[in-house]
């Protein structure tokens, strides 16, 4: 897309509050948002370097508890005379450590579970996820377990006397589409970079990869760390929009919520995640909005993402990809440049 | 792209005017979130279906302020995230006056900053965790009894059963948590010395592990708080480890005629705490309404084991309603006022709202009964206590 | 001392039932390489057909598992060819994404049909239980290990001793080569998913009786296979139940002497452990690695 296209659909999704009244959608639109900077981070790890991690929603819910954390305040008792604590904290300094903190679990987890590969690292990350939530449960005088912290404040920026309050939808969808943009654009940035080919050689063909001298456990674990930072601060926005945050943030169905969208928007391009968000932000909306039955609902969904699969095996941009460049009556050489190798075996 | 995405943005904005646009003007609506789908999904529609049966009751005896009542049920699939997206749709988009939700204490508990964002009052119908009224949340309104309202009036019955030791086996969750502290909190205040406090995920079904350990600490009594899947496989697993104490099940989601009909001969010698008994219904407060309620349960041939939670949907309405009848319009605010006057002859009794919670803004709390009832030889009885 | 007994009593017992969820996904996600979201509803697949059959037709106890654990062959095998046989050769996550969409169909089907309320099984077997002195345990769960043991031990022996199962293998080591030689590479693939899906639905068949038979029934025991099969290695049988064993006893240790509340973190926890220690896993394959 050019730029110029990009520019104008920014702009055109920056008007959304001037023109849509209804605030229902507009909630929609930025718990869809949201998302997607998740799916994007995701897209970076599974699209660009080909690693599945299905425990992605770890980072989130770590950027999110730490966000609440550091802006309600803590205390605990690490041993049973020392204890650790923290005063309440503004909430965008909360944001930065949220980043951070899943950032670094990111540098972590990276290290430690690229030392196995393919199924095998699928299931290393459904592990670290699950214990992130039973930890998250059970340690209840940091977390609170299942009763949950709740009135998490509101995003606040400023300084005395003059305060710009994101408790506002259209305040908050606005900035959700600006943290949309800078993740956008960190991650174009980052996989046009040396580090981004490499991670591309080494999805395309790890062994080869390796053998030309790619460190590729470092680009592994550098594409992790920016990956889980991001997703750790979609989880930061998450946590202060909802104002509640309990263990069932780490539930499941949300990695597969972020892993719908990246595989059927497109993984490994830039606009995919956000194509697939955005049908897959809207679907459940659509099905609420028809009278039939809520199990229904779950099956034309299921139905839904497997068609897009059987269709779109590669996903709904690399499809309108091809699409317009076969239109356009490219030589074929320039056809097969646009769209993404097939996926190898 | 826009090729793709404006027909299903159009598509969900025609759906959605759809469902709003063809509803007329003349019915006041009253939202509903509940987990019709997920882990709680049987509990959810029981509680779905004793709503419909008070709508439908509601509007043959004429609606209320001259107009019918139209119910919005909205599915939280068991999920937090989606239960605040139900409570954004039903009150942004169909502009609902009162809410009725969410089921668990962590649906309540998460939808209750989006009450205090818009204003709007909830009728709390299930949900037990002390929190829910004590935060300080005045758009709550709960007409289930807190844990800590069920140990207490539990406490006559600890001498009487001659309880000396107690184990608690509860779910890891608000409302397993919750029960389990406030009755053990009650059973020390009462001299009762506390074994083992073993908690599981509210998703186990394997509980050898904690059996075991409950049978080594030789207790006379264990208390179970779980919803009533969980609770018939303890009473199964708890008879195959011939674990011979009495078993005493709190929180009121615990279906006896269920018991009865899945864990068969273990259910015998069980002891059930329950908000409304069904077996004896001329005990409860309102006998008639009971009695109503019930035989309009079985003409619909909903599961006779669920009227145990159906209940709590039929009064959830009915208070909803008075709340709007007695404020005189369909307006959150005035709703929410005069729901502090409301007396509501229920299923869970006499229902009315005394103040809970950090002074200025409480929330409602109604002080509904709370029975004790046991399983002899495959049937429901009352306590000879 | 008799607590002690006891807990490692349970373990075994449960091992058994591990061991049993571990062996159908190893095949279909060790072997196929195929992330099977669908493992936990064709257990509960198992489940309702023995519900359906035992309950509702009143065929006998025993038909009834046999007749559920071929009817989860025929679903397993329906759900390869409509679903899988057209993405051979596919990314790990393309197959998946589509495994997780029959997972949220299957789910919303059985709440659909049966409705959400749990429904429970009746068995044939004395309703007291066998005591040993301290110890105690159900004749239903001991007929469950039993069966277990023997679906374990016929899985073996299909695999690692018939033509069948040799051609199982070979077609997933080398695809190419094993065509070359002759074998019908569809089919395998059917026959090998097929098989997974029948020990799954044998796994809810017998458990059905044990638990109470629900929609979201599976989605535990589907976390419990997985950490099964990772602790135990990818694709071999031996492996797997080893790791249902190994599950079974760090669970009920866990619960037994440290908390009840992490029972259920016990299996992953172990996981992670035995990565930072040794990144090759418990059995160690050259495969696993790269």
């Amino acid at each position: 897309m050019s730029r110029l296209l990009v520019s104008i659909l920014v702009a055109l999704l920056a008007s959304v509050p001037l023109w849509l009244t209804d605030f229902y959608y507009l909630h929609v639109l930025i718990v869809t948002g949201i998302f997607i900077v998740a799916a994007m981070s995701l897209n970076l790890l599974l699209g660009y370097t080909g690693q599945l991690s299905l425990g992605h929603v770890a980072f989130f819910g770590i950027g999110a508890y730490t966000s609440a954390l550091v802006s309600l305040g803590f205390e605990v008792h690490i041993l049973p005379d020392v204890t650790v604590g923290m005063a309440p904290k503004p909430v965008w300094f909360a944001m930065l450590c949220a980043t951070a903190v899943a950032g670094l679990t990111g540098y972590a987890i990276g290290k430690l579970s690229f030392r196995v590969r393919g199924a095998y690292f699928v299931i290393v990350s459904i592990s670290f996820a699950e214990v992130v939530r039973l930890v998250a449960l059970n340690w209840v005088e940091l977390t609170q377990g299942p009763m949950a912290l709740n009135n998490i404040p509101a995003l606040t920026l400023g300084f005395d006397g003059f305060e710009l309050s994101f408790l506002r939808k259209p305040a908050f969808y606005l900035l959700v589409l600006t943290m949309l943009v800078v993740c956008y654009v960190i991650i174009a940035r980052l996989v046009n970079s040396r580090a981004g080919r490499a991670m591309i050689a080494l999805r395309e063909n790890e062994s080869l990869a390796m053998s030309v001298g790619i460190d590729v456990t470092r680009y592994l674990v550098v594409a992790t760390v920016v990956s889980a930072a991001m997703a750790g601060m979609a989880g930061a926005l998450y946590t202060h929009y909802i104002r509640i945050v309990d263990p069932d943030i780490f539930l499941f169905i949300y990695t597969v919520t972020m892993v719908i969208m990246v595989v059927t928007g497109g993984k490994g391009t830039l606009a995919g995640p956000i194509v697939g968000g955005v049908i897959f932000g809207i679907v459940p909306e659509v099905l609420r909005g028809m009278e039939i039955r809520p199990e229904v609902q779950w099956i034309a969904y299921g139905v839904l993402m497997v068609l897009v699969v059987y269709f779109l095996p590669r996903g709904i941009v690399p499809a309108i990809e091809s699409y317009m460049s076969s239109r356009r009556r490219a030589p074929k050489g320039e056809a097969v440049a646009v769209a993404p190798e097939a996926p190898q075996q | 792209m826009r090729k793709l995405i404006g027909p299903i943005a159009t598509a969900a904005i025609l759906a959605g005017s759809l469902a709003t646009g063809a509803v007329a003007q003349e019915t006041i609506k009253i939202g509903v979130t509940q987990p019709l789908t997920g882990a709680f999904a049987a509990s959810g529609n029981y509680v779905a279906q004793g709503a419909k049966i008070a709508e439908d009751e509601i509007n043959k005896a004429g609606g209320v302020l001259g107009k019918k009542i139209q119910l919005i049920i909205e599915d939280n699939k068991s999920n937090p995230t989606e239960a605040v997206s139900t409570v954004e749709k039903l009150i942004e988009k169909d502009k609902v006056p009162v809410l009725m939700g969410a089921w668990s204490s962590t649906l309540t508990l998460a939808v209750m900053p989006k009450l205090q964002e818009y204003r709007v009052p909830m009728v709390v119908e299930t949900s037990s965790s002390g929190k829910i009224t004590t935060s300080g949340n005045p758009y709550i309104f709960r007409i289930s009894p807190t844990s800590e309202m069920e140990a207490k009036a539990f406490q006559p019955l600890v001498a009487k059963m001659g309880i000396k030791k107690a184990d608690f086996l509860y779910t890891n969750n608000d409302f397993g948590i919750g029960s389990g502290a406030e009755y053990a909190k009650m059973l020390k205040a009462n001299g009762v010395k506390i074994g083992v406090m073993e908690t599981m995920d509210p998703k186990a079904t394997d509980f050898s592990a904690q059996l075991a350990k409950i049978k080594a600490a030789g207790g006379d009594t264990l208390f179970v708080t779980t919803a009533v899947e969980q609770l018939t496989l303890i009473l199964k697993q708890a008879k195959e480890q011939q674990l011979k104490v009495r078993i005493v099940s709190c929180g009121g989601s615990n279906s006896p005629d269920q018991l009865i009909e899945q864990a068969g001969a273990a259910a015998n010698g069980s002891y059930h705490t329950t908000f409304f008994p069904p077996w004896f219904p001329e005990v409860t407060k309102n006998p008639d309404v009971s009695k109503r309620y019930m035989a309009e349960w079985k003409k619909r041939g909903h599961n006779v084991g669920g009227l145990t939670e159906g209940y709590r949907g039929y009064d959830g309405i009915y208070v909803a309603v008075a709340g709007i009848k007695a404020a005189g319009k369909a307006d959150p605010e005035a709703i929410r006022k005069a729901l502090w006057g409301v007396h509501v002859k229920g299923v869970y009794g006499d229902i009315s709202f005394m103040k809970q919670g950090p002074a200025g803004k409480e929330s409602g709390q109604n002080v509904p009964t709370v029975y004790l009832v046991e399983i002899k030889d495959g049937k429901v009885v009352k306590t000879s206590f | 001392m008799g607590e002690l007994v006891q807990h490692l009593l349970n373990a075994t017992i449960l091992g058994g039932t591990y061991a049993l969820l571990g062996i159908g996904l190893t095949l279909i996600f060790g072997i196929m390489r195929v992330v099977n979201f669908t493992h936990g509803e064709l257990y509960a697949f198992g489940a309702y057909c023995m519900y359906a059959l035992a309950m509702l037709l009143g065929v006998n106890f025993f038909v009834a598992l046999v007749l559920a654990m071929i009817l989860g062959a025929a679903l397993g095998a329906v759900l390869e060819i409509v679903l899988l046989s057209r993405l051979r050769g596919a990314d790990i996550d393309t197959t998946m994404l589509v495994m997780i969409g029959a997972w949220i169909v299957m789910q919303n089907t059985e709440q659909l049909v049966w409705s959400g309320v749990a429904l429970s099984i009746a068995n044939p077997f004395p309703a007291d239980p066998l005591v040993m002195g301290p110890l105690s345990v159900s004749w239903n769960r001991v007929f469950v290990f039993a069966a277990a043991l023997l679906l374990i031990a016929g899985t073996y022996h299909l695999v690692n001793r018939t033509r069948l199962g040799k051609a199982m293998r070979a077609t997933f080591q080398d695809r190419d080569t094993a065509a070359l030689m002759g074998i019908r590479i569809d089919r395998i693939h059917t026959a090998t998913f097929a098989l997974g899906s029948s020990l799954a639905a044998a796994a809810g068949a017998l458990l059905g009786p044990v638990f109470v038979v629900a929609p979201t029934m599976g989605d535990l025991a589907a976390s419990k296979a997985f950490a099964i099969v990772i602790l135990g290695g990818l694709g071999s049988v031996t492996g797997a139940t080893l790791g249902g064993f190994i599950l079974a006893f760090v669970e009920e240790i866990g619960a037994g002497y440290i908390s009840s509340g992490y029972r259920d973190a016990m299996g992953f926890l172990l996981i992670i452990l035995i990565l930072l220690v040794r990144p090759t896993g418990l059995f160690a394959q050259k495969e696993r690695i790269g």
